[in-house]
This record gives C-alpha cells, sequence and structure tokens, in this order.
C-alpha cells in the first residue's frame, strides 16, 4: 500500500469509528433528548483538547455470534483532556455501540485511563451510559465491572473522581458510580437502580415507574445517590467545570488559588430574626462570607436540614457544613448525618479546611429515626469530625444543643476556632425543656404553673441560652457580632493549623457505617 | 410548608417536607396471615378448627424458586382458611383468619 493510500485508508477508519453506532443510532439517541458521547467530551473538555485514546480496540468474543459484530471502540470513548487548563481522564460509554454494554475489551480501555489517573495523579470522570454487562461475555463482563470497582476502591482519596449518569445505569453498573465522590444526574436522561420495574413487579408485584424508581431526581432526593441534579446535560457540564474549579487535582496537590474577592452580599447583624424559634435561610450566611458569595452547594435536594458546599474564604476553597433553620429546624437526623460525614471526608481527603455554621436544637425525635439507626448514623458526623486533620472552624450562630453542639465540630472534636455570635445559645438543651425537668417539682406544685414555668424559663435563659458559660470555659475562642464574622474567619484561616497525624500505627480507624 | 416542629417543648417554626418525618408501621394483625410474596400455594398443612402453636407452618408458598413455610403468628384456632393447593395468590393477599387463645 502506498504511503497516500495508507494514510486515506487510516482517515476512512477513523471517519467511521467516530460514527460510533451509525448513524440511525446516533439520530435514535438525540430523539431520546440524549447528547452522543463525543458530543458529551466536548461539552466537558476545553475546546479541541481531548487527547483519545484506544480508538482501535475490539472486543475479541466469538461466542453468539459475536465474531460477526463490529463495535465502534467498543462502546465507550476514552482518553483525557483539559478543563479550565488542567489535566483530566475522562470515558464516555456510547449507548449507540451496542447499547454502550460493558464487554472485556470496553472495561479494558476504562481501566487503561483509570491507572493513568493514579499514575499522573489526575481527577476521573466518567461518563455513564450502558444497558449493563455485555450478556454475550459471559463473565469476562463481570471480571470488567469488578477491575473497575477495584480501581476506582484505589483511586479513592488520591484523585477526585465524578460521575455522570447521562442514560441507564443499572444492576452492577450503578457501583463504579457509588465508590466515586460524585454522582451527576440530568432530568428525564438519567436512570440508576439494581433491579428494575420489571423484576419488582415479577417479584414483589409493586408497580412503579422506572422515573419514580430510579430517575434524576429520585436519585438526588430520596436516596441520595446523586450530589448534582441537573435540567440538560449541558448543565451538568457547567457544574462539573465549577465543582472542579474547587478541587485540587489530587490530595497531595494545595487547592486552586483563586483571586480573593469580598462577597457581594456581605453579611448584616440582622442575618437572624428576633424570635430564636422563627426560621432563616443558612444560605443567606454562607453567601454572606465565602468569597464573591459564590457557593455550590452539593446535596441540594437532599436532607435540605443540612447544608453542605464549597465556597472560598480568601482565593482558597472551604468545604462548609451548616445546619439550615429552615427545614426540619435544623435537627440532625440520619440522612442529614450521612450527607455531612461524607462531605466532611471528602475535604479531609483532600487537604480542604472545613467551616462549619451551627443552628441546630438537637436530633430528630421518632421512631423512624431510631428504627432507621440514627445512633449508627449519627456517629458518623462525630467520627468524620473527629478524624479530619485539615483545619476546622465553628460559628456558633444560635442553638447548639446537646449531643448536636459536640457533633457540629465544637472543639472538643478538635476544632481549631470556634467563634460564637453573641445571640448564640450554647446549653445541654433549650430553655423549656430544661425548665420543665429542673423545675418539674415547683412548676408542678405552683398555684399557677404557667406563670411559674416561665418565669423557670426565663431564669434558665438568661443563666445559659448564650456563648458566655462556653467561652468562660474556653470551649468558644472568640465572640463577634454577624456582621464581623468574615474579618474573624479569615484571621482564623491564617492561624489555623489543621491537627498532625503523628505517625500513626493503626491501617485506619472504623468508621461506623 | 410553614409549619411548627416541637423538640424539647420548644416549638420551632420550619419547613417539613413530606416524608420527612414517617411514623413507625403500624404494629400488624397477628390474626391475620397475608402472602408477603406474590407466588404459588403448593402445599395446606392445616384445616378450618385446628388448634396451632405460634411458628407451626400452616401453608408452603412456592416463591422466587423458593418453598417458603407460612407460619402461625399466634397460639389459637384456624378460623378461616382462604386457599388452596394450586392457588396463584397476589403480594399482601390474605390467606388464614386466626383466632388467638
Amino acid at each position: 500500500m502506498s504511503i497516500k493510500k495508507a494514510i486515506n485508508d487510516f482517515f476512512g477508519r477513523v471517519a467511521r469509528l467516530l460514527k460510533g453506532g451509525g448513524d440511525e443510532a446516533l439520530e435514535k439517541q438525540k430523539k431520546q433528548g440524549k447528547l452522543s458521547a463525543r458530543e458529551r467530551l466536548d461539552g466537558i473538555l476545553d475546546p479541541g483538547s481531548l487527547f483519545e485514546t484506544d480508538m482501535f480496540v475490539e472486543h475479541s468474543s466469538t461466542d453468539f455470534g459475536m465474531d460477526s459484530k463490529k463495535l465502534a471502540g467498543d462502546g465507550v470513548v476514552t482518553g483525557f483532556g483539559m478543563v479550565d487548563g488542567r489535566p483530566v481522564s475522562i470515558f464516555a460509554q456510547d449507548f449507540t455501540v451496542a447499547g454502550g454494554s460493558l464487554g472485556r475489551a470496553h472495561a479494558g480501555k476504562i481501566v487503561k485511563i483509570m491507572d493513568a489517573s493514579m499514575a499522573r495523579r489526575i481527577p476521573l470522570i466518567g461518563i455513564n451510559d450502558s444497558g449493563g454487562a455485555r450478556i454475550q461475555e459471559g463473565v469476562d463482563s463481570l471480571c470488567g465491572y469488578g477491575d473497575i470497582f477495584y480501581r476506582n476502591t484505589m483511586l479513592s482519596g488520591v484523585v477526585p473522581q465524578l460521575s455522570l449518569i447521562l442514560g441507564p445505569c443499572a444492576g452492577g453498573a450503578v457501583y463504579s458510580p457509588a465508590l466515586t465522590d460524585f454522582v451527576f444526574v440530568v432530568n428525564k436522561v438519567s436512570n440508576m437502580f439494581i433491579t428494575g420495574p420489571q423484576v419488582i413487579k415479577a417479584v414483589l408485584g409493586e408497580e412503579i415507574s422506572q422515573e419514580e424508581l430510579g430517575g434524576a431526581m429520585t436519585q438526588a432526593s430520596i436516596t441520595g445517590n446523586a450530589h448534582f441534579y441537573a435540567e440538560s446535560e449541558y448543565e451538568a457540564f457547567d457544574q462539573i467545570r465549577k465543582l472542579l474549579s474547587f478541587l485540587p487535582s489530587n490530595c497531595l496537590e494545595p487547592t486552586p488559588e483563586h483571586k480573593p474577592v469580598d462577597p457581594s452580599r456581605p453579611l448584616k447583624d440582622n442575618v437572624i430574626p428576633e424570635d430564636r424559634r422563627k426560621a432563616f435561610d443558612v444560605h443567606d450566611v454562607i453567601r454572606g462570607i465565602v468569597d464573591g458569595s459564590d457557593f455550590l452547594e452539593v446535596h441540594r435536594h437532599y436532607a435540605g436540614n443540612i447544608v453542605v458546599g464549597f465556597g472560598r474564604l480568601a482565593g482558597r476553597t472551604v468545604g462548609i457544613i451548616a445546619n439550615q433553620p429552615r427545614v426540619l429546624a435544623g435537627v440532625l437526623d440520619v440522612n442529614a448525618s450521612d450527607k455531612a460525614a461524607r462531605f466532611i471526608r471528602f475535604c479531609d481527603a483532600f487537604s480542604i479546611p472545613l467551616l462549619t455554621f451551627v443552628d441546630t436544637p438537637g436530633y430528630l425525635p421518632g421512631v423512624d429515626q431510631e428504627h432507621s439507626g440514627v445512633i449508627r448514623h449519627g456517629a458518623k458526623l462525630l467520627y468524620a469530625y473527629s478524624e479530619a486533620l485539615v483545619p476546622k472552624l465553628t460559628v456558633i450562630m444560635r442553638k447548639a444543643y446537646g449531643g448536636a453542639y459536640i457533633a457540629m465540630c465544637s472543639r472538643h472534636l478538635g476544632a481549631d476556632f470556634v467563634i460564637a455570635w453573641p445571640t448564640a445559645e450554647i446549653a445541654v438543651m433549650g430553655s423549656e425543656g430544661a425548665a420543665n425537668i429542673i423545675f418539674r417539682k415547683e412548676i408542678m406544685e405552683s398555684a399557677d404553673p404557667d406563670a411559674t414555668r416561665a418565669e423557670k424559663v426565663k431564669e434558665y435563659e438568661t443563666k445559659f441560652a448564650n456563648p458566655y458559660v462556653a467561652a468562660s470555659r474556653g470551649y468558644v475562642d472568640m465572640i463577634c457580632p454577624p456582621g464581623e464574622t468574615r474579618k474573624a474567619l479569615l484571621n482564623a484561616m491564617e492561624y489555623a493549623g489543621g491537627t498532625d497525624p503523628g505517625n500513626s500505627f493503626r491501617r485506619h480507624g472504623n468508621i461506623p457505617l | 410548608m410553614a409549619s411548627k416542629l416541637v423538640i424539647d417543648d420548644t416549638g420551632y417554626e420550619t419547613e417539613i417536607p413530606e416524608n420527612s418525618l414517617k411514623l413507625g408501621r403500624p404494629p400488624a394483625d397477628p390474626e391475620i396471615i397475608k402472602a408477603f410474596i406474590p407466588g404459588t400455594i403448593v402445599a395446606v398443612r392445616t384445616k378450618v378448627g385446628e388448634k396451632v402453636r405460634e411458628g407451626d407452618a400452616l401453608l408452603l408458598l412456592d416463591a422466587m424458586k423458593m418453598h417458603n413455610e407460612v407460619c402461625s403468628t399466634v397460639n389459637g384456632v384456624v378460623r378461616e382458611l382462604l386457599v388452596t393447593t394450586g392457588d396463584k395468590v397476589e403480594k399482601g393477599q390474605l390467606l388464614i383468619r386466626l383466632r388467638k387463645d
């Protein structure tokens, strides 16, 4: 073959491969409201930066007529690219090629870039759009999944791992995203479940639609499997790029430095209502503190009684955890504990300091909570805060009662600095409950129990519903009004050293799961 | 959705999202036995009026390729038997009524 012919032949092959499963299949993908695998890579990566690998990989299975089937790239596009000039590894399953089914060669391509992610220490982005295991390949397909899960686990805490669910992701396949740090779902596009509606109907007689069972909002709000919900694929790509702007490329690197900017909506002293029983939106506090009032919320639709996400202080990323008085009065419960604990552990793994805002009346009472294991789940929050070595700053805004006071990154769990507002109430419980217990006899025996109760509540409130008792013990380091908080935090960040890991001889702790 | 949540005798004005305060399941009535899974009755091992003890196998229900024993939930008497061998049953279908001693 002449050089020219060889080169023409090469371009012919590339042109065919770029079409994935062919025009018809691509048209079908489009009709379903989905972008193609290559459009997705283009949407996430800086223009023209895709550095594709293994385009010519083919499967070698021969059973069930597979020997006559050519599958472009074996149903997955893999490679590297840049996001805002920073390198990432990336793969996109191509549903137009044999339903994006995962065979050994397909998995081999993913494994290759995962290994490169480890060697080069760069984030991994996975786009899932697959019917599941390629059944014709039998156990080889399972081997493929296992190889990926193993690497997801080895990469955990070394580089950030992001998963987009842009199509079906069912059965065992769900466990790769589940092992990664952040999962993104898109309305009417994403679907995740272990067993689908048909199997559930056959086995248990329960009827449910695919969307209700494992659609985007289900995963974002009910299960908490997804951390980011978007209305369109392009919105999800923006979320990915935004998230990466807050994260280091690996656990050894510092977080990216941005230009420090003041909040566009600085915090005012009247951010919380006069009546301590009234709620406020903790987002207003967060946005009033962070650089440019720019806050990227994680798990926005899940366990709304706690708010977590990323912001910056003086140009450097901080992980924010805040009780949300507007939802369930900001109580801690099973889901809020899980949500915050996982976020804290991510931040600690990637050297992102923690900033905690406290206003919580305690744990949510109820049979459902107790029987759902609030003891075991609540323990995760204590564990995650205690083990975190990064600098930990805490702002007590209002209520910090009982066990929840301890759990919300108190001095006792190793906070570097605890700042309290003059409105802070650090006590074993609220004044009403405390007075009813301590003065029960007096209230019962009083000629006017209601008046006595009110008097005793007032007495307890005056004595304990403030930050000064805790400050007198040194549990609170400083007290400042809301409007001064950002300044105090910038100072605190300057002087917070975090915790020295020392020479630990233990392999790892045993977090309650 | 503004509502009130009471914690330690203090009522807080806040939003209470749907399903966030599920109460525990109501206790099941021990005198009725329902199919916990759809399947086929492959054996009936009791009859109406028979005295049974808690844990006695009363029916054999074939589901998910397994033979599942359906056992008495009380010490008492079989009051009504609503299925026979070969019946296909739905999840939640009433199978037996018992009377506690």
